[in-house]
């Protein structure tokens, strides 16, 4: 009987916590911890000190991040803490355990437009998958800050403001540092540039690896080659290059996805592009695209002289791998200013203030830059 | 009742079964793939494939023991990266030696897996219910463990790095993947121990039929706790061939490997349920799925095809052993 | 015979809601083999397992050799030489034979456990037995009386002094049976103590030479074989005596149609070519020694079972059985040997399991009428008089007895006109027994016919109008029940054996 009681209870947590989510999917991560001795080294100074001392009013924002996964997330996080201690503000930060769960991470803007909270700041996995949520918190009043990536088919109205990197011109910014320096490789037969993106759901991957392909593709037209882009269909479909056949094509760009959002699964697509003989460029759109590209590299050790390749984003792996000359060089974001900045906006928006987006920037750093003031604040761990 | 024939075994059973299928499925695949893929043919290639096994291939050798007691652990996918996560937040972050970091990945291993064995043996969950549950305690415990941050254990050319030579070493201009040797000697232990010991011995019985280990004065509490302790050290083992290959160690990652590990231990010839299998046949029913896993995005497959595939063969792997019972049963 | 080297005194245990053991004395002498004998629920196997350790008495003591004891486990008991064959043999399938037999107590080198040595010490035990079995064989490969050879082995093994044996005789074929027996005498003669369960009255008197009788867990008395009858036997288990003589006369009418006709049924080696009638109001006995083929080919004529060839006519016209389903449609119930694999859903009720194959008639588009269920069921219940505090308790929960009634009242809610028992008594005390030849009687009484497999002469002699032997898959007679004798039908089930 006892047994009967204890199984019976155990089911009922077990399907109540799947409830809260489907597939693979259990309890969403805990609140983060509040920032800490055991974070990242290098501190980045709050890129905007116009906030006031106390907005007034002590608001609750609820944060949904996309995923604990990388320390991209650590960063962006931090800055909100800090400005929101800075404001007099309560922040309550959630995301799922990775950037694929996108299940997860709207019962979550679900479960935040339930607690009624005075804004909501929202990095969507999937952006189609979040409009119903977006419409119902338009409803209830609640503005919508989105960050890091962007929700363009948003109900008019629901998304008062994006605080992002144009993830586009960010993806361009890596064809433009990385093309130049392939140029020479151009022209002996058909060669093979890799991209990998995580996934071909959310704004910002798609954004990047779009825009990457479509720079790379018009500084090779301006040189009078052609160009083929093969691989994931959404990648393929809605590029604006213009193509040829691949049997045609001088330089062939070929966009791996893996399945799920996983370094190991990036990895074995990277390899996979990385082994043909005609291989000569590789860009990794994220932290865990361009670590995927890193890892596949222990055992080909093609990258830094065979193959070049640039990264996104920081971390203590990318950042050793640019010193040593393996990643050629990669595109950082500013989490921490996006944080910060974040917050003010939907403090903004609380107050009724009328909002705009405000992009953040992004830089390319390479081993040589990296360590130069303006970019450092930005390299997190 | 029936009376039965004495078996007459075929030539595929003398010569090990599906053991000998499933190494001929290996070669199969090794050769399509190589044919179909110049780039497959490379040494890299195969160095890849083996980077990329030996955590699924511990994993498997450790929940064999589970599964051949008809029962399964669930938790050793989110378990192994929860170690490893324990291990490398007090490398990383506290400054403990590498060593000592390995080792608290396995003793969390062992109390994990001694946790599941209590809650199976004594309390007497089901344990697929039992291990669940700690597959979700664990994932969450991952996160706390490393404070939420993913963790690189140290790099190869950093101090602390020579652990991932414990695995890969290179001597000149190649690689060779030391890891494998380790491997083999691992799963030539363990299969004695399955085969010749009391440990294996008792496994076996309280899989087959545990009514009649208990009647013969067998502690089948205590070797049922030690089956999952089993499997919860080599999860611990796993978790640090995890961090040896790869870069970085996320949390709330590792949902999924035990599927692999198990799936690949049952492709083997353990049997669904209970009694059979061999340490020997799960190594090759991993090596299956890592061939799949590393050889279709060279033929050109998306990943989720792979899935697809890698799901069909494992169907084909259970009806296999089904079928095989029933002709037995005759 | 020897002296006394056992003796249980005053042996009193209780479970929740069941007294199982009041002040039961029972003692075992060197050199004897001593029946324990009692129906279902009486106690016996209860007694054992507190001897052996497996249960703890409530009060009493136990002497063995002299001293004063109290196992607390299976294996104290069998360190200090008390070991049980148990009904349900307790082998490890995946094993070898000698794995099996020196299981939990492996002989070692260093960590490494020498199979080598098992494997010759498991071959001298045989030797010593006279058992022709291979050590090295993989136990789930030998047939049910091999296996229990090899359970007895183990026992000896043991250095045993008191062997319990508890219904060894169930699955053996009457060649093994007489194995087993030589070796019971054998192990006689080496002076030890025997205790010999078993509901089978003929082997008690063939081979105990003193029989004790418990009762609703109570000691009833001990008798000396040689100097009582059955009857008293019978006597002191229910109280009365109810054993009929067998029948001398065919109650079927002369004109009754024929109901079931099976022509060259053909389904492997265990069914050659079997053609027989059943007529209308029959009991038609199929008798034969274990393994004849009259379970698979009932099971042929049920479509459990494919077969290869032959047709099967009911009340003259021609059926297509391929499944149960369509047997069941014609009309035919079969109650299967082997109960709880077959017959129960161990873990549902008595009124689930009792309309388990008339679901339809209780099914309201996808609701299922639980009171025209109970209705029914304990209209069955009383009629067969199930021994069930309700029609919601668990079958699990029942002795075999009323399980085996249990599976009956599924198949007479049924309405099947033929029904096919097989070995309808196995298991099952002689109270019960009773009930079910009584019921079988009245079944054919109101007009149904039954084909009734069964290894127990008696009973064969006792129910049935005519009888079919089979020997090896084929049919080799045909008796009525006028012209009949047990050496007939033993030599008709025989015939082939050299």
């Amino acid at each position: 009987m006892k047994k009967k009681v204890l199984s019976t209870l155990l089911t009922a947590a077990l399907a109540a916590s799947l409830l809260a989510g489907c597939g693979e999917t259990a309890a969403p991560a805990a609140d983060t911890a509040s920032s800490d001795a055991g974070a990242a080294t290098e501190e980045a100074a709050p890129a905007d000190t116009s906030s006031d001392a106390g907005s007034g009013e002590a608001y609750h924002f609820e944060i949904i991040v996309k995923s604990y996964q990388s320390s991209y997330w650590q960063a962006a996080v931090k800055g909100i803490e800090a400005e929101a201690e800075a404001k007099g503000v309560t922040v309550n930060c959630t995301g799922p355990n990775a950037e694929s769960d996108i299940a997860d991470q709207v019962n979550m803007l679900n479960s935040a437009i339930n607690n009624a909270p005075d804004g909501i700041g929202l990095a969507a996995c999937d952006q189609s998958a979040c409009l119903d949520a977006l419409q119902a918190a338009m409803d209830a009043g609640i503005p919508v800050v989105c960050f890091d990536s962007g929700c363009p088919d948003a109900p008019a109205g629901s998304v008062v403001s994006t605080v992002a990197t144009d993830n586009y011109s960010a993806g361009a910014t890596a064809a433009e540092n990385l093309y130049p320096a392939l140029k020479d490789k151009l022209g002996n037969g058909q060669v093979r540039v890799g991209e990998i993106n995580q996934e071909a759901t959310s704004e910002s991957i798609i954004n990047r690896g779009l825009g990457f392909i479509d720079k790379f593709a018009e500084l090779a037209k301006a040189d009078g080659y052609t160009v083929a882009v093969i691989g994931n269909e959404k990648y393929v479909n809605d590029t604006k290059a213009e193509t040829v056949a691949e049997a045609d094509a001088d330089i062939v760009i070929e966009v791996g996805v893996p399945a799920q959002t996983t370094v190991e699964l990036c990895a074995t697509e990277a390899a996979a592009i990385m082994n043909k003989a005609d291989t000569i460029g590789m860009f990794g759109s994220n932290q865990v695209a361009a670590e995927g590209i890193l890892t596949a590299n222990e055992n080909l050790s093609v990258l830094g002289d065979k193959i070049l390749a640039a990264g996104f984003d920081a971390g203590s792996v990318i950042k050793a791998a640019i010193k040593d000359g393996t990643l050629f060089g990669a595109v950082t974001q500013s989490p921490l200013a996006m944080g910060i900045t974040t917050i003010d906006v939907l403090c903004d928006a609380a107050d009724g203030k009328s909002v705009s987006d405000v992009p953040t920037d992004g830089y390319w750093y390479n081993a040589d830059n990296m360590d130069a003031d303006d970019i450092a604040p930005n390299l997190y761990d | 009742m029936n009376s039965k024939e004495l078996g007459k075994k075929s030539i595929l059973t003398k010569l090990g079964g599906q053991k000998f299928i499933v190494l001929l499925v290996v070669i199969v695949l090794f050769a399509f793939f190589a044919v179909a893929s110049p780039d497959f043919r490379k040494y890299t290639t195969v160095l890849s494939i083996l980077d990329y096994s030996y955590y699924i291939v511990l994993m498997a050798i450790g929940v064999t023991f589970p599964l051949i007691t008809a029962g399964v652990d669930l938790s050793i996918g989110t378990g192994l990266i929860c170690y490893s996560l324990a291990g490398g937040y007090l490398v990383v972050q506290c400054g403990w030696p590498v060593g000592l970091g390995m080792l608290v990945s396995v003793l969390f291993g062992i109390a994990i897996g001694a946790l599941n064995g209590v809650l199976i043996s004594i309390m007497e969950l089901p344990p697929f219910l039992a291990t669940l549950c700690t597959c979700m305690i664990t994932r969450g415990l991952g996160s706390i463990c490393s404070k939420s941050f993913g963790i690189s254990w140290p790099a190869a050319s950093a101090p602390g790095g020579w652990f991932r030579s414990i695995f890969k070493v290179t001597l000149g201009n190649t690689k060779y993947p030391l890891g494998f040797l380790w491997i083999l000697l691992i799963v030539a232990a363990m299969a004695f121990v399955l085969n010749h010991t009391r440990i294996g011995r008792y496994t076996i019985a309280i899989g087959s039929n545990k009514e009649a280990a208990v009647l013969s004065g067998i502690n089948v509490k205590f070797y049922h706790i030690m089956a999952y302790v089993i499997s919860g050290f080599f999860a611990g083992l796993a978790s640090i061939a995890y961090s040896a290959v790869f870069a970085t160690v996320q949390p709330g990652t590792g949902a999924g490997f035990e599927l692999e590990a198990i799936g690949g231990a049952i492709i083997g010839g353990v049997s669904a349920t209970g009694g059979a299998g061999s340490i020997e046949g799960a190594l090759i029913g991993v090596f299956v799925i890592c061939l799949l896993k590393t050889g279709l995005p060279f033929v050109g497959l998306q990943a989720n095809w792979q899935q697809i595939i890698t799901g069909l063969v494992l169907i084909g792997a259970v009806l296999v052993d089904i079928i095989k019972k029933r002709r037995e049963a005759k | 015979m020897g002296e006394v080297i056992l003796t249980m005194n005053d042996i009193d245990k209780s479970f929740p809601g069941v007294h199982a053991l009041d002040h039961v004395h029972f003692d075992v002498n060197r050199g004897e083999v001593h029946a324990l004998m009692g129906e279902n629920g009486a106690g016996k196997s209860t007694l054992m397992k507190v001897l052996t350790g497996i249960y703890t008495k409530d009060s009493g003591s136990i002497i063995y050799e002299g001293k004063e004891v109290e196992f607390h486990n299976a294996r104290e008991a069998q360190d200090a030489g008390v070991v049980i064959v148990h009904q349900e043999l307790n082998m490890v399938g995946h094993l070898t034979v000698a794995q099996n037999i020196f299981i939990g107590r492996e002989f070692k080198k260093g960590i490494m456990i020498d199979d080598k040595k098992m494997n010759e010490e498991a071959k001298k035990l045989f030797e010593r037995l006279n058992i022709d079995i291979d050590p090295t064989a993989t136990m789930s490969d030998l047939t049910v009386g091999k296996q229990q050879m090899c359970e007895i082995a183990k026992a000896i093994s043991h250095e045993a002094k008191v062997i319990v044996f508890d219904e060894p005789s169930a699955a053996l074929t009457e060649a093994e049976i007489q194995e087993l027996f030589k070796i019971i005498r054998d192990l006689r003669e080496q002076n030890l103590g025997i205790v010999y369960i078993s509901h089978r009255m003929d082997e008690i008197k063939v081979i105990t030479d003193r029989v004790t009788v418990m009762r609703d867990g109570g000691y009833v008395g001990t008798l000396i074989t040689n100097e009582c009858t059955k009857d008293d036997i019978i006597n002191m288990m229910v109280g009365r005596v109810i054993y009929e003589e067998p029948k001398t006369k065919s109650m079927v009418a002369p004109d009754a149609p024929v109901v079931l006709k099976v022509s060259h049924l053909n389904a492997g080696k265990m069914v050659q070519d079997v053609s027989f009638e059943l007529r209308k109001g029959e009991i038609l006995g199929f008798s034969g020694l274990m393994g004849a083929g009259r379970t698979e080919t009932a099971r042929a004529i049920f479509g459990a079972d494919p077969k290869e060839s032959g047709e099967i006519f009911v009340n003259g016209q021609k059926v297509e059985i391929n499944t149960p389903e369509d047997a069941v449609k014609a009309g035919i119930g079969y109650l299967s040997e082997d109960r709880k694999r077959y017959g129960v859903v161990v873990q549902k009720t008595v009124a689930e399991n009792s309309t388990l194959a008339t679901m339809d008639r209780y099914v309201k588009g996808i609701f299922i009428n639980k009171k025209a269920e109970h209705e029914i069921t304990q209209k069955y219940v009383d009629s067969l008089a199930t021994k069930t505090p309700s029609v919601d308790q668990l079958v699990v929960n029942l002795s075999g007895g009323n399980q085996q009634k249990v599976v009956i009242a599924k198949w007479l809610v049924r309405d099947c006109e033929i029904l096919i028992f097989d070995e309808p008594t196995r298991g099952i005390d002689v109270g019960a027994k009773n009930e079910i030849y009584k019921l079988m009687n009245k079944l054919a009484a109101e007009g149904k016919s039954i084909i009734m497999i069964s290894s127990e002469m008696t009973e064969i002699l006792r129910m049935s109008d005519r009888i079919v032997v089979m020997c090896e898959g084929k049919v080799t007679g045909e008796l009525g029940i006028e012209e009949v004798t047990q050496e007939k039908i033993m030599n008709l089930a025989t015939r082939d054996i050299q």
